[in-house]
């Protein structure tokens, strides 16, 4: 075990030193860039699990637990290129290959997946291993192997054959190897040998865009496209980017995007107090995430809709297990679109329950959370934690019988002047969205007292979550931190100085074109920019959509 | 704790078997948020619909007994003393059955039918097609059944003879049953008349008709069920809830015109995080047209009354599929303020359906619960009250309250409120 994981850490670090270009320097004016380097981003757990689906089929089960995927700027997909493999996560990865394998080579998956075997003709299997070899290589490197990769990989399975007692169980322990390599598992670019220095091959290209369109790896036709270096003109990844658009499995793209960007992947951590919150549940939990990425694409992929209508659409996905949370009748047994009245409190994805019970407490709501996850999120703006030191006890006395609603409480919590300063900016937001419990049930009084819903953004005085609803749906910082993020997470780092006239460029065409999600989409992928490696600064110089001070917040 | 765990296990057998109560669940449509529902409609689901009645502590001189009781007393002293023991509940059922020649065969191999044996079926019968009555008779004499007897039970997968089954053919079995014989029981006047048989509610209304507490309000599991502290924390008939939907709704609190309908669900009722009913789900209608009920009523100072209608509705739980009838039916409810709906089904409740009920329990079920099939068959023929047959001149229903516990809900779907259109749109 050992040994594998001292391979792959020096695989991994080939991947990043190999092409000896680290540590060279180049600048622009600016501050001092690196030379282009090449990205290295672990798969994600559905990423993972897209590429066994692509190489073998649904039919063969992944099962086991991950590494916790870690987010920088609020994005995994960011954070996928800062992690590497700890031995636990190995271990893990291995338990999971091994099962794969074993299903790959099992009675009822064999013929369909292996499809050959020693015979008269092949006596040792070099030619059936070969050949399996070279096709689960090119799915799950996603890229061709070379030559001696398939040479060294005949040779272990014939060596494996013997140590191992038979042909398949050689060529399996060949493939728990390929699971657990680093070219499985990690996506890295490889420099084109021709052309601009800072440019990819075709395979990677056709990688990044996958991952970017389908959150999958490459499927036949682009490996081909890549193969036949199509996607090098403007014309062939046009064509691509087309016809993957307009693949069913864009959609699935665009759920990863805002599952990412949502970070709604928490929502399975979730638990609420069920004497409190008695309608809500895991199944709920679940339902209310699936809600939102269903409403999302409903407006934005099906309907090619305005991202800026996702804070005004009445158009809820929804689902039995969501009827009581949003006291609604559901008469589909399964999905349907859902359309709120005109008046009703429900308006916008500011309003569903998942957002709404991800950032309360398990038995109360919390302005400053939603407050928090509004501006770090939505608005791209940092909160810093709060100091150690905060005396919650106001905040946290729910009972209270002289400060009956939490915006009473939070502001006697606000008499401490250090804590005000935090709390200004996210209480504001956050207070606008207390018509909403804490599992997402709408509610018109606490304590018998009215909610306030009044609140202010960017000095605009509102009141009501449809009223800020229709702020964020005009107000610049929204759509321009929405492209700012989809950027981040194409490219998987954060924005830098110098890529600020691209971001320009992006907000520009954004707007131009409506706002549309698939555009923004479309955008990048057709730009070659996005297939370039890139040159980070030699000193930290990260710049945020919408640079504000720090603030504090959690209660 | 402990105590109130058994007593919901006690509760949950005794309903398993069908004992002499029902529960059923009971809904309105439409809840009263402002993002949901039909306006001027609100609907419930009932959790709980339960035989109700009693208030007097004098009213039963002794508990009436159990098969198993009566059996044992009717043994000779060192007999009864070796059969007595709990552990002894097999070996006493069995030596009962062989006495009283009581008969239980499976009519296909398979799980169905516990211990007994598999009948031998005559040719025309197919596997797992429901016998006619005439192949019921057949095999039956195929099978050495006395002449004339035998009865599917148990889901329709057994063919039996018992005092389940023919409870006139056992009069032994009602040996020492007791009926409820005090002045005072809930219920409703339905009549307008103040007879010998009537009983004074607690709050002083006299002519309560309520002569099916009179019946069976002396069965110790009866006894048990008629708590709406118990029954708040049981679902019964949770696979088929009945609901009530109310609609027209001008004030909440006064309304001189509403409709009511009882339907019944064809989706489950489930609990919520705390145990409890889940409030606000949304509930498709069973597609039997005969099972929606409507009603006219009114609402006075938040109480909801109804007008007299002829109802029915199913209670199924666990080998229990009864479909009740209830003529005369008037709903007498008060809206909660935490939205539920609580208060009582009151009318004649039909003999023939009641005791469909009782019967589907079988006679494992009734011996194990504590009851008499034969006890409860013959209390009801003979307080029975309601709807007279001219041709027999006997009553064909018998007076009964039953009450219920209710939470909001949504009725949907085809069946939902004619012309009621949610605020909110399903597309």
């Amino acid at each position: 075990m050992s040994g594998k994981l001292s391979r792959l850490a020096l695989a991994v670090a080939a991947g990043l030193a190999g092409f000896g270009m680290v540590g060279s320097t180049t600048s622009f004016g600016g501050p001092s860039l690196s030379a282009p380097q090449p990205t290295v981003r672990r798969l994600t757990e559905a990423q993972y699990r897209a590429a066994i689906a692509e190489a073998f089929g649904p039919g063969i089960e992944v099962v086991g637990r991950f590494e916790p995927d870690m987010r920088v700027g609020g994005l995994a997909a960011v954070g996928a290129s800062a992690v590497s493999i700890t031995p636990a996560g190995f271990e893990q990865y291995d338990a999971i290959a091994r099962h794969i394998a074993e299903q790959v080579f099992a009675e009822d998956h064999r013929a369909e997946l292996v499809g050959c075997a020693p015979g008269s003709e092949d006596p040792d299997g070099a030619r059936c291993a070969a050949s399996f070899v070279t096709r689960a290589g090119l799915r799950l490197y996603r890229r061709p192997l070379s030559e001696s990769q398939v040479r060294g990989a005949v040779a272990r399975t014939i060596a494996g054959a013997q140590k191992l007692g038979g042909f398949d169980a050689g060529l399996q322990a060949v493939l728990v190897g390929m699971l657990t390599s680093p070219d499985f598992l990690f996506r890295i670019d490889v420099p084109a040998r021709a052309g601009a220095r800072d440019a990819i091959d075709s395979y990677s290209k056709a990688t990044r865009l996958s991952f970017l369109l389908w959150n999958a790896p490459p499927d036949d036709a682009l490996l081909a496209a890549a193969a036949s270096n199509s996607l090098d003109t403007p014309e062939g990844l046009r064509t691509q980017v087309d016809r993957m658009i307009a693949s069913p499995r864009f959609t699935e793209g665009v759920r990863a995007f805002f599952d990412d960007f949502l970070q709604l992947r928490d929502i399975d951590n979730l638990s609420k107090d069920a004497l409190i919150y008695p309608a809500f549940s895991t199944t709920v939990a679940a339902a209310a995430r699936e809600q939102t990425l269903r409403t999302i694409t409903d407006l934005l992929v099906d309907n090619k809709g305005d991202y800026r209508d996702l804070f005004t659409t009445r158009r809820f996905a929804m689902t039995r297990a969501l009827g009581p949370i949003y006291n609604v009748p559901v008469t589909a047994s399964g999905w349907s679109i859902y359309e709120f009245p005109e008046g009703d409190p429900r308006i916008g994805l500011l309003t569903q329950a998942s957002l709404l019970a991800l950032h309360s407490h398990p038995g109360r709501t919390s302005p400053t959370l939603r407050g928090k996850s509004i501006r770090e999120t939505l608005l791209c703006q940092e909160i810093s934690p709060p100091p150690a030191n905060v005396n919650f006890a106001v905040v946290q006395d729910v009972n209270n019988t002289t400060l009956k609603t939490t915006r009473q409480r939070l502001e006697a919590h606000l008499s401490d002047e250090e804590c005000a300063s935090c709390h200004k900016a996210t209480d504001g937001l956050g207070l606008s969205l207390e018509q909403f419990d804490g599992a997402g049930s709408f509610r018109s009084t606490e304590h018998d007292e009215p909610i306030d819903v009044s609140g202010k953004f960017d000095k605009v005085p509102f009141s009501g979550v449809a009223a800020l609803g229709q702020l964020f749906h005009d107000s610049p910082k929204v759509s321009q931190c929405l492209v700012s993020t989809v950027w981040r997470y194409a490219n998987g780092r954060t924005v830098e100085v110098s890529d600020r006239p691209e971001l320009d460029t992006l907000n520009a065409s954004f707007a131009a074109n409506g706002h549309r999600f698939v555009d923004l989409m479309r955008t990048i992928a057709l730009d070659p920019r996005f297939y370039l490696m890139p040159r980070v600064p030699l000193a930290p110089s990260v710049v945020a959509a919408d640079p504000q001070p720090s603030r504090r917040g959690r209660s | 704790m402990l105590a109130e765990r058994n007593m919901i296990k006690k509760l949950a057998a005794a309903l398993a078997c069908g004992a002499a109560t029902f529960a059923t669940t009971v809904a309105l449509q439409a809840a009263n948020a402002p993002t949901g529902g039909v306006p001027g409609t609100r609907a419930f689901v009932l959790n709980g619909l339960y035989i109700g009645g009693g208030g007097d502590p004098k009213g039963c001189q002794a508990q009436s007994p159990g098969n198993f009781d009566v059996y044992l007393a009717m043994l000779p002293p060192d007999k009864r003393a070796e059969l007595s023991p709990p552990g002894k509940r097999g070996e006493l059922q069995k030596q009962m059955w062989k006495h009283f020649g009581f008969r239980r065969m499976r009519l296909w191999p398979g799980d169905f039918g516990g211990r007994a044996e598999t009948a031998k079926l005559p040719n025309d019968v197919q596997l797992h097609v429901k016998p006619t009555p005439e192949q019921i008779r057949a095999i039956a004499e195929l099978n050495g059944f006395p002449k004339d007897r035998g009865s599917l039970a148990y889901m329709d997968q057994t063919i039996a003879y018992s005092s389940c089954t023919n409870p006139y053919d056992f009069p032994e079995l009602a040996k020492g049953y007791v009926p409820y014989e005090g002045k005072f029981s809930t219920g409703m006047n339905l009549d307008g008349k103040a007879g010998s048989q009537s009983f004074t509610s607690p709050d002083g209304e006299k002519g309560v008709d309520n002569q099916l507490w009179r019946a069976v309000g002396c069965y110790k599991q009866q006894q048990e069920m008629n708590d709406p502290a118990l029954q708040e924390k049981v679902m019964l008939s949770a696979r088929s809830p009945t609901l009530i939907e109310v609609s027209g709704i001008d004030d909440p609190h006064n309304d001189p015109d509403v409709t009511v309908r009882v339907l019944t669900g064809a989706d489950p009722l489930v609990r919520d995080g705390a145990g409890k009913p889940l409030a606000r789900a949304s509930f498709s209608l069973d597609p039997d047209p005969t099972l929606v009920n409507v009603m006219h009523g009114r609402i006075v100072d938040g109480v909801l009354t109804t007008d007299p209608a002829d109802i029915r509705f199913v209670f199924r739980e666990q080998i229990i599929d009864n479909l009740r009838v209830v003529r005369g039916a008037v709903i007498r409810a008060s809206f909660r303020p935490d939205g539920g709906l609580d208060g009582g089904l009151y009318g004649y409740t039909t003999l023939t359906s009641y005791y469909d009920m009782v019967e589907h329990m079988t006679q494992d079920g009734a011996d194990n619960v504590g009851v008499s099939c034969v006890g409860i068959r013959q209390a009801i023929d003979r307080f029975a009250d309601g709807y007279r047959d001219r041709a027999t001149g006997k009553f064909t229903a018998i007076s009964s309250e039953m009450r219920f516990l209710a939470v909001p809900a949504f009725v949907v779907g085809a069946a939902a409120s004619a012309g009621a259109q949610s605020q909110g749109t399903m597309r």
